[in-house]
């Protein structure tokens, strides 16, 4: 019965794409969750974030993008598009599809959390500029001052690394392993 | 024509789902993600807190009042008054689960498991176990989002109800917000107990925030006080949401603009 090298080509291109869009699902609903040691003052992992990383650790700079673009526009939709999370979220597909994870880290659960870890930074970050940007501009009158919001990213962009980084393998570990099958019966398949 | 064709012949079928995804997530942006929030809803539906309204009612302002006024007998009456007007105000409201809390970290909001079909509207007050929580800035037919008093952007306009000074709150992530007073040397004292004031443009008068817990007059340009909310932000189960008389006169449109930047523009006049 579960034997992917019997799975028709359509067949498993349809898997294939409903485990992207299931797992993307997943990641939506979990993100207005607060499910006990999910939590660090306040700050729940970012599992957009973790999703985006996990997809572009082995794909190209236009997909990590376009991905990263994806899950920003639909988080907007979930919280507020000023300040959006598609810069910063496509920034991270781009940077993570970019780093040589051959050459410098070894592809597992460490350097995935490494990784995780340095994006979610990057990404509050992100945020926290565009905040200030729209501040320093007068945009909104009820951002908070400079000095506040960099206040909070301190506290959010630590909490959120953190954690993102410890929860990262609940995401990173199946979805690899089925990518890595898919990419198997591929393989022989062709060749 | 040729290479066009050939790069269609190669990347069409990739282009092509590319571009619908990117449509998809552009219209879930729009609808403000509403598919998500219903199915997230449908989902934790066996997970939500049971909300009985007999025991709400019971719960609601007597126990945890009467607890802490036991400790705080100093500020027993005026609580006492806060609590009539309190549920007095509250009589026509739609006692809703908290189901989920802010997709992303910038933000104080909290998901509500009614909508629309209970009769929420955008701008509604919201209200938990003590005092005031929020405002309803967005609403599908069976969730709704409230963007709480405890957000860096939300201000509210409050005044202090022994001597009746005014300011402006700001939201300081937690179950702690600062108020900004206008006036140089304002009378006031760590527990008094603050309420939204009449020149608030989102709520109505006289609802019931917190407590002063210090205050700083030294503060530049105006003295700042710490206010501890009355009610636990942090772990809301269930609130009460109410009509609000003052958001009925604002169009619909213009409440959405102001839900989107929450301000009291005219305490932002007012204020130095």
């Amino acid at each position: 019965m579960f034997d992917p090298f019997r799975w028709s080509p359509g067949l498993r291109r349809f898997l294939n794409w409903a485990v992207i869009v299931l797992s993307v699902v997943f990641c939506l609903l979990v993100l207005p969750m607060r499910l006990p040691g999910m939590e660090l003052l306040g700050v729940a992992p970012n599992w957009m974030l973790i999703w985006v990383v996990v997809w572009s650790v082995n794909r190209t700079v236009w997909e990590g993008a376009i991905a990263g673009t994806v899950l920003g526009l639909i988080q907007d939709g979930m919280t507020t598009h000023d300040p959006t999370n598609v810069i910063s979220l496509a920034l991270v597909g781009i940077l993570t599809a970019r780093i040589r994870k051959q050459r410098y880290i070894q592809e597992d659960f460490i350097s995935i959390a490494l990784i995780v870890f340095g994006m979610a930074v990057l990404a509050e970050t992100a945020i926290a500029l565009q905040f200030s940007l729209g501040s320093l501009q007068q945009r909104n009158v009820n951002y908070p001052s400079l000095s506040e919001i960099w206040i909070f990213h301190q506290q959010i962009a630590l909490c959120s690394a953190i954690l993102s980084s410890l929860w990262a393998p609940v995401l990173y570990y199946p979805l690899k392993r089925w990518w890595r099958m898919i990419e198997t019966v591929e393989q022989a398949q062709t060749g | 024509m040729l290479t066009v064709r050939r790069w269609w012949g190669r990347y069409g079928l990739r282009a092509s789902l590319v571009i619908l995804t990117l449509m998809l997530a552009w219209g879930l942006r729009q609808s403000q993600g509403t598919v998500v929030y219903e199915l997230y809803r449908f989902l934790t539906l066996p997970f939500q807190p049971r909300v009985d309204v007999q025991q709400v009612a019971l719960e609601n302002a007597t126990v945890r009042e009467l607890q802490t006024r036991l400790v705080e007998l100093e500020s027993q009456n005026q609580r006492l008054q806060q609590l009539l007007d309190y549920s007095t105000t509250q009589g026509r409201g739609v006692v809703s689960p908290v189901i989920g809390r802010s997709a992303d970290h910038w933000w104080q909001q909290i998901t509500l498991g009614r909508g629309s079909n209970d009769g929420i509207k955008i701008g509604d007050v919201v209200a938990g176990t003590g005092g005031l929580v929020g405002r309803v800035i967005q609403v599908t037919p069976n969730t709704s989002r409230v963007l709480l008093i405890t957000d860096p952007t939300s201000q509210v306009g409050v005044t202090v109800s022994r001597s009746r000074v005014m300011g402006v709150l700001r939201g300081q992530a937690g179950n702690r917000a600062v108020m900004q007073f206008f006036e140089k040397v304002p009378e006031v004292r760590p527990g008094d107990t603050v309420v939204t004031s009449a020149i608030s443009q989102l709520f109505p008068q006289g609802l019931p925030i917190g407590q002063v817990e210090s205050v700083d007059f030294r503060k530049s340009p105006a003295p700042e006080a710490v206010i501890e909310l009355t009610s636990p932000i942090g772990y809301l189960e269930w609130v009460i949401v109410s009509p609000n008389p003052k958001a009925e006169g604002l169009e619909a449109s213009e409440l959405e603009n102001r839900a989107a930047d929450s301000q009291d523009s005219v305490l932002e006049e007012v204020a130095p």
